[in-house]
């Protein structure tokens, strides 16, 4: 019980932060409520009380009722009722979308110090779907879970207390069955229903395993005829995802009924009462139908929450994923800085990275030197250890064991600043932003001005290309730069380097998928920017020395291990 | 309604199939269920009239004839068994309905795995495998609602208001003239709540999904984000983003939200209506049809039952989205259903000659959307043989290994195989499932023995590592390998070549992008199985498998032609 109150902490913090909009956005809800039930009361006292006086009137006894008042008041209620409802709808939506951006703020805040070992754990796509997923769950958390109860608990308190002005029995068997009640539909229900619905969200993600296995491996399970065997896993799977879902679908609609039968009873309970109390003459009657009509009203409180509540183990699902996010272990603070020099040495010794899930080192025992302002090719295949090596050069992983010193510092140790200032590197994977090329560009320099831009452009011949798009640096790259075609967006990521003034620069894979003869001509420019820089290509195999102008030292990575060659 | 599930099972439905029509075919199904939850439902409505009348009823007797509470005890007993009943008629209408949702969604999966199966390994792997699971499982699941809520909760709708109508008619006929002057409107209503619902849902749905897609561009590009030092400027922009959208969606959910509005509105004005016409009716101030005759009873429940009256309507617009959201995931299921199944659904037929394995003869091979890709082609398979393709990437030895394989059906030509033959697999990049050594291992023989498998894990070479692992077989390795180099996932893919035994065995390039050593162990693997007198059929441009080889096809200018060594 603590330690899910600790977990779920840190977000209900966030959510305090906006007490005031939750507490009136609360208020209004509760104003929706109270209104319905003061129309209904009202109503009921004013048919009982013109009955009376009709009957008395048709007896010739003097009687007089003030229809005003009452009648004003019905129609007062009728309105407040709805526009209190339109209003609160749009207040508490807006709410949420004000929440929805302090959430992504949040997680996104947290996302920005993750080293590149987390990161790439966390690359997959469904990963992302399901980090918005748990977002948006925390969102409707809000709404379905802090706001009703505590609107309902005031509504019990205040119309107990409404109706005790005139029958405190009536009141107080009242007071005690919702109290009760609203115990049972939020604290028993969430911990009734807990365990299922925690675990319907590892259902779902154990049945998206399977179908993603199924899928990937759809050649495998169709040759060996296995297909039949690995279905019969999913069935098994969804199987008991159903019974589990049955089981708490059950569970819900038992506490629906209970709420139903309870409420129920209780107007039946007031009506027995009140009566004693009308024929003791404590009360009149269309009080007693007031009180009756309320109690038949109240049951609109109750009705939302257990099925918000007995999903609770859910959002807690949710809660814990996205703390496991806060809690892998960030970049680390440090506040090392470079000195502001053209090319630093690199110095590498003993370096090994093992990754946590790892049987073997994706680095085992590097060491090379390479002296400032040097250019340097390391080949591999793919899988040999190649961006382990970049990640470690550009301090966004720290080794196992070994040591590397860029500039007499170690990367992993300075200030976030200093390191984007002082190392440049072009992915293997190009990430492009869903902008337009120009903002795509300015990235890498925000106040890099259109001039600018176009002599990167130029530098990695896209000018010509870029100047006959109708909308020019206006035009939109699409979502993973898929407008552009491989080469073109590796391209754009070149031109975006080059905006920048670093001391190291590792370039992954620089001219893949781009032709020869451009390969050529970016070289050639490429080789002028990168003029005293240190400099690092990583490549597949070399294909031409020219692409490579200045290169002085060759390693080859193979498993891990670094073998030296000789440049020819 | 058969024809049109089987169809689509069977053939792949060339006969396209629309959102709406499939979630029809579901719900009839599933018929006996849901109208049984909609009946309950439409009971515990009935109880809910029973329980206001009653309650109508005591109240007049109490409060104007002046009777003891003791003395009515029977119909207080009613009373209590109404509201037990109505709980009775709930617990009905909700089991029944999950149950229906729940057997529904069973079904909807099934029919889109056995889609999936029928479209095959060269439609699956062009495809996106983790928006695929995404429609196999939440999307299916968002079917719930619909199945569950909204699809009973329509059927009480039409039902419900006019057993109401008829009590408040028994009652007061001025009532129920009020109310069913209001009546045509409720279909108006709906179309309003139905309209403001789906163009809600539908601006909701396109703002959100655009807002979750810049979220998730900058968390995808952080790497990118670090590397430029840009990461507070973008953490900035996540939050103008959505705070961007909050504005405009606002804008939108201000009309949108009218429509509920109109009938909240209704429901209270009916309450306030009804209060007045009774109130001044049993004063003696309407002196006009059925209002004389007006006692505390009749207008008490006539009170009680207007809000009743609209109340089925209002649950229904709650559940509008859950129809949204069945109709947007429905659609991106459908559009799987609908593509064109790649693998034959026939059986092949047996070999003309009796040493071939497989027989093929002038066949094309065309993709849908693509066109004509690979032939015309005659090529067999005998058993025994040692046949290497070679040819430039892209030239098609990739199609005709997924020919051979039963992958894709010809487009034309005849495609003849050995009956029940199974193959072993291996391409460039194994696939590893995730899950234990064991699982991945038992992908190739579901039914093979732990002995068995070490000791294919020794023979691929992957022994070392074996005992290494603490676990043994029962050990964990990630998704796509994580944990094993490509070398070791190789080793691990070629133990499946051994323990599956099949006679024939495809490899797809098994020696590119492999270190050194793993490819000596591929090699020599694969003159193992061939001594072993195991047909293999090797798609490869390495010269030292393409001299082990018994024969060498080779791709040129799209047609196969035998090399003579």
């Amino acid at each position: 019980m603590i330690h899910i109150l600790r977990d779920f902490r840190p977000w209900l913090q966030l959510l305090v932060r906006r007490r005031r909009r939750f507490l009136f956005g609360a208020l209004l809800v509760w104003t929706t409520l109270i209104a319905g039930l003061a129309l209904l009361g009202l109503s009921g006292w004013f048919i009982t009380a013109s009955a009376l006086t009709g009957i008395a009137l048709g007896l010739g006894m003097p009687a007089r009722l003030d229809v005003y008042v009452p009648g004003g008041g019905i129609r007062f209620f009728a309105l407040l009722r709805t526009t209190a409802r339109y209003i609160e709808r749009l207040y508490n939506h807006n709410t949420v979308l004000t929440l929805l951006a302090d959430l992504r703020y949040r997680v996104f805040g947290h996302l920005t110090r993750l080293d590149d070992a987390s990161l790439h754990r966390q690359r997959a796509s469904d990963w992302l779907s399901r980090l918005t997923a748990d977002i948006d769950t925390l969102d409707n958390f809000y709404l379905r879970v802090l706001v009703p109860p505590v609107v309902t608990l005031l509504s019990v308190v205040v119309v107990s207390l409404f109706v005790a002005l005139w029958l405190p029995s009536v009141a107080l068997l009242m007071a005690i069955t919702l109290g009760l009640l609203w115990v049972i539909v939020t604290l028993v229900t969430a911990t009734w229903g807990f365990s299922q619905s925690h675990q319907q969200v590892a259902d779902q993600e154990s049945l998206r395993r399977l179908v993603v296995d199924q899928v990937q491996a759809s050649a495998e399970l169709m040759s060996y005829r296995s297909a039949q065997w690995h279905r019969s896993l999913i069935t098994t799977q969804e199987q008991q995802a159903h019974s589990n879902q049955r089981r708490l679908g059950r569970k819900t609609a038992l506490v629906n009924c209970l709420v139903s039968t309870v409420t129920g009873l209780l107007v039946v309970a007031v009506l027995w009462l009140a009566s004693l109390g009308f024929t003791e003459q404590l009360v009149t009657a269309p009080i007693l139908v007031m009180a009756v009509l309320i109690a038949l009203g109240i049951n609109e409180a109750f009705i939302a929450l257990p099925s918000s509540f007995i999903k609770l183990g859910a959002s807690y699902a949710a809660v814990r994923r996205l703390n496991e996010l806060t809690s892998v272990s960030p970049l680390h603070e440090k506040q090392a800085s470079l000195p502001e020099a053209a090319g630093l040495a690199v110095n590498v010794t003993e370096l090994s990275l093992l990754y946590s899930k790892s049987l073997q080192p994706a680095l085992d025992f590097v060491s090379f030197q390479l002296p400032a302002g040097k250019r340097a090719v390391i080949t591999g295949s793919s899988g040999a250890g190649k961006s382990s090596l970049a990640s470690v050069l550009t301090g966004r992983l720290e080794p196992t064991q070994g040591d590397v010193l860029v500039g007499g510092e170690r990367p992993w140790q300075l200030a976030a600043e200093s390191r984007a200032n002082h190392f440049a590197m072009l992915t293997q994977s190009v990430d492009l932003f869903d902008d337009s090329l120009a903002e795509n560009l300015r990235i890498a320099n925000p106040s890099a001005d259109e001039s600018l831009l176009w002599e990167v452009l130029t530098a990695v011949a896209l000018a010509d290309w870029v100047k006959q798009l109708p909308k020019g640096l206006d035009t939109a790259v699409g979502e993973k730069g898929q407008q552009l075609s491989g080469g073109q967006a590796r391209r754009v990521a070149l031109a975006r380097l080059m905006l920048r003034n670093p001391s190291v620069v590792i370039l992954d894979e620089p001219f893949a998928a781009i032709d020869a003869a451009t390969a050529q001509h970016i070289a050639a420019s490429l080789d002028q920017w990168l003029a005293n820089r240190t400099v690092i290509y990583f490549v597949h195999q070399i294909s031409s020395l020219n692409l490579l102008p200045g290169v002085e030292f060759h390693w080859h990575l193979v498993d891990g291990k670094l073998h030296q060659y000789l440049i020819e | 309604m058969r024809d049109i599930i089987d169809s689509m099972a069977n053939q792949g439905a060339s006969d396209t199939l629309t959102p709406r029509r499939w979630l029809q075919t579901l719900a009839k199904q599933e018929r006996k269920r849901l109208l049984g939850a909609a009946f309950c439902g439409v009971l515990a409505g009935g109880q809910t009239v029973v329980i206001v009348v009653s309650i109508a009823w005591l109240i007049e007797q109490l409060v104007v004839h002046g009777r003891l509470a003791m003395a009515l005890w029977p119909v207080f007993a009613l009373l209590v068994g109404s509201v037990v009943m109505r709980a009775v008629f709930q617990w009905g209408h909700e089991t029944l309905s999950l149950e229906a949702s729940l057997r529904i969604r069973q079904l909807a999966r099934t029919q889109l795995m056995d889609k999936l199966s029928a479209l095959g390994p060269v439609w699956l792997t062009s495809q996106h495998s983790g928006s695929l699971a995404n429609q196999t499982v939440e999307h299916i699941d968002a079917l719930e609602g619909y199945f569950a809520r909204f699809y009973p909760q329509l059927r009480i709708t039409l039902c419900l208001p006019l057993l109401i109508l008829a009590v408040a008619g028994w009652l007061d006929y001025l009532v129920a003239l009020f109310l069913l002057l209001s009546a045509p409107l409720i279909p108006l209503f709906m179309a309003l709540v139905g309209m403001g619902a789906e163009r809600l849902n539908r601006d909701q749905f396109v703002a959100v999904s655009r807002l979750s897609a810049h979220f998730i561009d900058r968390v995808r590009g952080m790497t990118t984000l670090q590397l430029f030092g840009r990461t507070s400027a973008a953490q900035q922009d996540v939050w103008y983003a959505t705070d961007g959208y909050r504005r405009l969606s606002m804008r939108t959910l201000r009309l949108a939200f009218l429509s509920s509005a109109v009938l909240e509105f209704f429901a209270s004005v009916a309450i306030a209506v009804v209060a007045m016409y009774v109130g001044f009716g049993l004063l003696g101030y309407i002196e006009y049809g059925p209002s004389t005759s007006l006692t505390l009873f009749s207008g008490l429940a006539v009170l009680l039952l207007a809000p009743e009256f609209f109340q089925p309507l209002r649950t229904l617009s709650q559940h509008y989205h859950d129809r949204a959201a069945a109709l947007g995931a429905a659609e991106s299921v459908v559009n799987i259903l609908n593509e064109p199944s790649l693998v034959s659904s026939h059986t092949p037929m047996a070999p003309n000659s009796p040493t071939a394995i497989i027989e093929i003869d002038a066949v094309c091979v065309a993709y849908p959307g693509r066109g004509h890709v690979l032939g015309p082609i005659a090529f067999s398979v005998k058993q025994g043989d040692v046949i290497a393709i070679s040819g430039e990437s892209g030239s098609g030895k990739s199609t005709l290994l997924a020919l051979l394989a039963g992958f894709i059906a010809p487009s034309s030509g005849d495609y003849r195989r050995v009956a029940d033959s199974h193959y072993a697999w291996l391409d460039q990049q194994p696939c590893l499932l995730h899950g234990s050594l064991l699982d991945n291992l038992r992908l190739a023989a579901p039914q093979a023995s732990r002995e068995e498998m070490s000791a294919a894990l020794q023979r691929s070479g992957f022994g070392p590592l074996l005992a290494k692992l603490p676990s043994g077989l029962d050990s964990l390795i990630g998704e796509r390998g994580v944990g094993l180099s490509g070398g070791q996932a190789q080793r691990l893919a070629l133990a499946r070549v051994y323990l599956s035994k099949a006679d024939l065995v495809l490899l797809d390039e098994p020696t590119a992008s492999l270190d050194q050593e793993t490819e000596r162990v591929v090699m020599s693997a694969l003159l193992e199985l061939a001594q072993e007198g195991r047909t293999l059929v090797i798609a490869t441009h390495h010269p030292e498998v393409i001299a082990a080889a018994q024969r060498h096809f080779a791709f040129e200018h799209g047609q196969l032609v035998e090399v003579v060594a």
